[in-house]
């Protein structure tokens, strides 16, 4: 065994540390993609042991690498540099509900979903709602800054953390709050793909269940006038609380999958929630309804009973899932536009699958302009993979060109880093080094992800 | 043909006056100034309208204003986007009316906006009372341009409304007093304009205050604002009870606003609560003139201070207050938010005292204010402190990581030297 296994196992236990290869090989991959091993991989109880686990791995030189769920699509929390990947399955719980001040605070390993289950009883719910909601990590989702469909209306996790406690590279416990007078760490730290620190601790604001909610649907002849309906919705003025679009290839593989009444003739599928007070349900209903109809809605229907609910929605977040009805593998790309340029970029989008000769499925958060092309291939065919790579360099560049930018919510991880070159100049990811050099000076912090690898050559510039 | 230089405006900082004005037309101006007071040593001091210069502390030297009035451009809005792109130094009434032309708004909810800025707004981590509908300024920041100390124009974010493109650095600048960057560009996501906005103003009778505010934080249908105000006369365009007033705003449909007026009334009858007067023609103007008072000051003889909180405890931030300021030789006007939690606190003296001793008793009632609430940061003044008094409350636990960036961001301590908390 290594020096950094023992020293790992003195201070948390031959049950919390894992050194053995076979042992390992579930903490080398994401869902993006496997990579190779860490050299040990640790499963604290307590803030007090991640602590320990941070000094080790500075003594040792190991960089560390923090693990919720392993969901991400974007090799965040891939080992690229061994060391040791932190899991946090046994810091998975709620320490406080606040339900006066609509507050709680919770351990990092916390399954999302887990949180609204826990206050609904209160009327209160967590409001970003991944579509890995049922199994990602509240601390994964302060990592990439999740989203969801519900964030067009309620705002992605940033709006929803209040403060974080965090172990800094010394080893250090440090508590940061958006209620503190002084920088807001907090908004720094959601987002930096744990880069800057471990997160020990998670400090939400939940919010009222509203009094009504309703989820209609509408169809279209084609993806690009549901977009359009949802641009004119956007513009009309009306924000409801998720503008979801699925297009025929989805709505095909998730009607097989979960039986929700999607038309199978239909080219696009619009799902709409709107909630508030119960008074105004209907006033809206009929404001977007007759929106979509100018935009050449097909039919229109609203989900009467809850259980109607939830089957659409259970639908929608299962999309990726049921994709694998039709193809081996899939690659889901993560880009956001203005609202304005949706039908035009899903038009291009469109026409580079095409000339990829690849097939692809849109399943997409339309109302924020986050799209969601999952380029359907077969792994095992070389030439798939080089035109899924294509395919995917040239959907982020349009979206670029198109004002957009490269993640919306999954994150740049390890898979992007290189195009965040395509999206800020060097001076832009230098003085976001300038953070890493206070927070993060040995870049022990899950290296290799978010920056380009030639961005190390800039800050460097930028510090001499 | 040159733009005309911002109106005469007072860049002192608690009565240090600075050296010269500057008044850039463009980042790149913002940045060569930067740049070459670094190099020269001399502190910049980003002022805006000026209307927050009360808070914070003074800086240690002030040999530059730069003045971002002339930033002041909408750079980019496409209303049916719900995005716009502005230069910090529009004033927040001018951005508020770009947007309105719209229907749409960002709630800023910053006093004195005809001549407040939004970098102003932003920079100085400004909190109005309708964020707990609609989230801070920085939660509706989607993307900055900042010129840092030695020159360089930074950017972060964009103009999208979900991002997780690299660090989300606007948030930093954000509420850090102009010590990291200059802000000179700013993104929003703009919201709807919801299709009526009412006030409703209940003068409080005696005996009632407790009751009503319990209530207010009961109401099935949430005000945007819930304010329990108590002092302020010179300002405020509306009568106070002998408890005060509670005025509350509701946004929405019609038919929303009637519900919540029925249910107010109903909540605040039955705490004994007689009248609640409706407010729909002249409703922003007259939620702008309450906003004013967060700042305003009694010239030569108030210090207003913030005190942050939950709103479960609010009414006892309330209650410490009073006891702590009623053995002192000042007095108290209270601004309570029930939404959001916070207390503004304007303590003042009445009588004819020199600076000197009005100085020492406002220094000696923010003593007792900090004893049972620490974290009371200054907000406004109405006279120079002089050290007396030190803006920031208790320093945050992560001081330290502050400190470094800080050092790291501006290492030869070129922006608002001292103005920050904790000597930053």
């Amino acid at each position: 065994m290594s020096v950094l296994g023992e020293r790992l196992i003195e201070a948390l236990g031959a049950d919390a540390v894992h050194t053995a290869p076979e042992d390992l090989a579930v903490y080398a991959f994401d869902a993006y993609s496997e990579d190779r091993l860490p050299t040990a991989a640790v499963i604290p109880k307590d803030v007090r042991e991640v602590t320990q686990v941070v000094r080790i791995a500075a003594e040792c030189g190991e960089p560390i690498v923090a693990r919720g769920a392993g969901t991400g699509l974007c090799g965040g929390a891939v080992p690229t540099h061994g060391g040791i990947v932190v899991s946090f399955a046994r810091m998975n719980r709620i320490l406080e509900i606040d339900t006066r001040n609509r507050r709680a605070k919770v351990q990092p390993g916390l399954i999302n979903l887990d949180l609204s289950r826990a206050t609904a009883r209160d009327g209160l719910f967590y409001a970003p709602d991944p579509a890995s909601q049922k199994v990602s990590s509240l601390g994964g989702n302060v990592a990439t800054n999740a989203g969801g469909p519900h964030c067009l209306s309620y705002g992605t996790t940033t709006n929803h953390v209040l403060g974080l406690e965090l172990v800094d590279h010394r080893g250090e416990v440090v508590s940061v709050h958006q209620d503190d007078s002084g920088y807001d760490l907090t908004g720094v730290l959601v987002g930096s793909e744990g880069t800057l620190g471990i997160v020990t601790s998670i400090d939400v604001r939940l919010m009222r269940l509203p009094e009504a909610v309703r989820v209609c649907m509408a169809t279209f002849g084609d993806v690009e006038s549901a977009s359009e309906a949802v641009s004119q919705i956007i513009g009309a003025g009306i924000v409801p609380i998720a503008l979801e679009i699925m297009d025929k290839v989805i709505t095909g593989a998730v009607e097989a999958a979960f039986k929700a009444g999607f038309p199978e003739d239909a080219g696009a599928v619009l799902l709409v929630e709107i909630a508030g007070l119960a008074d105004d349900m209907d006033a809206s209903e009929a404001a977007i309804a007759k929106i979509a109809r100018a935009c050449g809605a097909l039919t229109w229907r609203t989900a009467r009973t809850q259980a109607e609910r939830d089957i659409l929605w259970a639908a929608r977040k299962g999309a990726a899932g049921a994709i694998g009805r039709l193809a081996p593998n899939f690659y889901i790309q993560d880009c956001t536009v203005p609202r304005t340029k949706l039908p035009a970029v899903m038009r291009l989008v469109e026409e580079i699958v095409r000339d990829h000769r690849l097939q692809v499925g849109n399943v997409f958060h339309a109302g924020d302009g986050n799209l969601h092309p999952l380029l359907l291939f077969d792994r095992s065919k070389p030439r798939d993979v080089q035109a899924v790579i294509d395919a995917g360099s040239q959907i982020l560049q349009t979206c670029i060109d198109y004002g957009g930018t490269i993640s919306g919510e999954h994150g740049i991880g390890y898979e992007k880093r290189e195009s965040l070159a395509l999206l800020f100049s060097s001076e832009d990811l230098a003085t976001m080094g300038r953070v890493r050099d206070v927070l993060d000076p040995a870049r022990r912090f899950n290296p290799d992800k978010i920056f380009p690898s030639s961005a190390m050559c800039s800050e460097v510039r930028a510090a001499s | 043909m040159p733009r005309a230089k911002p109106r005469a405006q007072v860049y002192d900082i608690d009565g240090r006056p600075s050296g010269r004005v500057v008044a850039p037309v463009d980042e790149q101006e913002v940045a060569e100034v930067l740049r070459a007071a670094d190099a020269a040593g001399d502190a910049v001091v980003a002022v805006g309208g000026g209307t927050l210069l009360g808070a914070g502390n003074p800086p240690r030297h002030y040999e530059v204003a730069l003045s971002t009035l002339r930033l002041d451009r909408v750079h980019a809005y496409d209303h049916r986007d719900l995005t716009i792109g502005v230069g910090t130094g529009l004033t927040v009434a001018q951005f508020s009316s770009a947007l309105a032309a719209h229907r749409q708004f960002v709630p800023l909810d910053v006093p004195r906006a005809a001549i407040a800025t939004v970098g102003g707004t932003l920079a100085s981590g400004w909190l109005g009372p309708r964020r707990a509908t609609y989230g801070r300024p920085r939660d509706l920041l989607i993307g900055t341009t900042t010129a840092l100390a030695d020159g360089t124009l930074a950017h972060a974010g964009g103009m999208v409304v979900k991002n997780v493109s690299g660090y989300d650095l606007s948030r930093l600048y954000v509420s850090s007093f102009g010590t990291l960057g200059v802000i000179t560009r700013a993104n929003f996501k703009t919201l709807p304009m919801p299709s009526a906005f009412r006030l409703t103003i209940a003068r409080l009778p005696e005996g009632t205050r407790a009751r009503a505010a319990a209530n207010v934080q009961a109401l099935e249908v949430e005000p945007t604002a819930a304010l329990l105000i108590d002092g302020f006369r010179d300002v405020l365009p509306f009568e106070l009870g002998p408890e005060g007033a509670l005025l509350l705003a509701f946004e929405g449909s019609a038919a929303a606003i009637e519900r919540a007026t029925r249910s107010v009334r109903s909540a605040l009858g039955s705490a004994g609560v007689p009248e609640t007067r409706i407010i729909d023609t002249g409703a922003h103007e007259t939620f702008a003139r309450t906003l004013d008072a967060y700042i305003a000051s009694v010239p030569g003889r108030s210090v207003t201070l913030r005190v942050l909180g939950l709103p479960d405890g609010a009414l006892k931030r309330d209650a410490a207050a009073r006891d702590a300021i009623a053995p002192t030789a000042a007095l108290l006007d209270t601004i309570l938010d029930l939404r959001c939690g916070d207390l503004i606190a304007r303590i003042f003296v009445d009588g004819k005292l020199d600076a000197l001793a009005v100085r020492g008793t406002l220094s000696d009632a923010v003593g007792a204010l900090r004893a049972p609430l620490p974290e009371a940061t200054v907000l406004a003044r109405g006279l120079a402190l002089e050290g007396e008094i030190d803006a920031w409350g208790t320093l945050p636990p992560a001081i330290g990581l502050m400190r470094d960036l800080k050092a790291r961001f501006d290492p030869r301590g070129t922006l608002a030297p001292g103005r920050f908390l904790g000597g930053i």
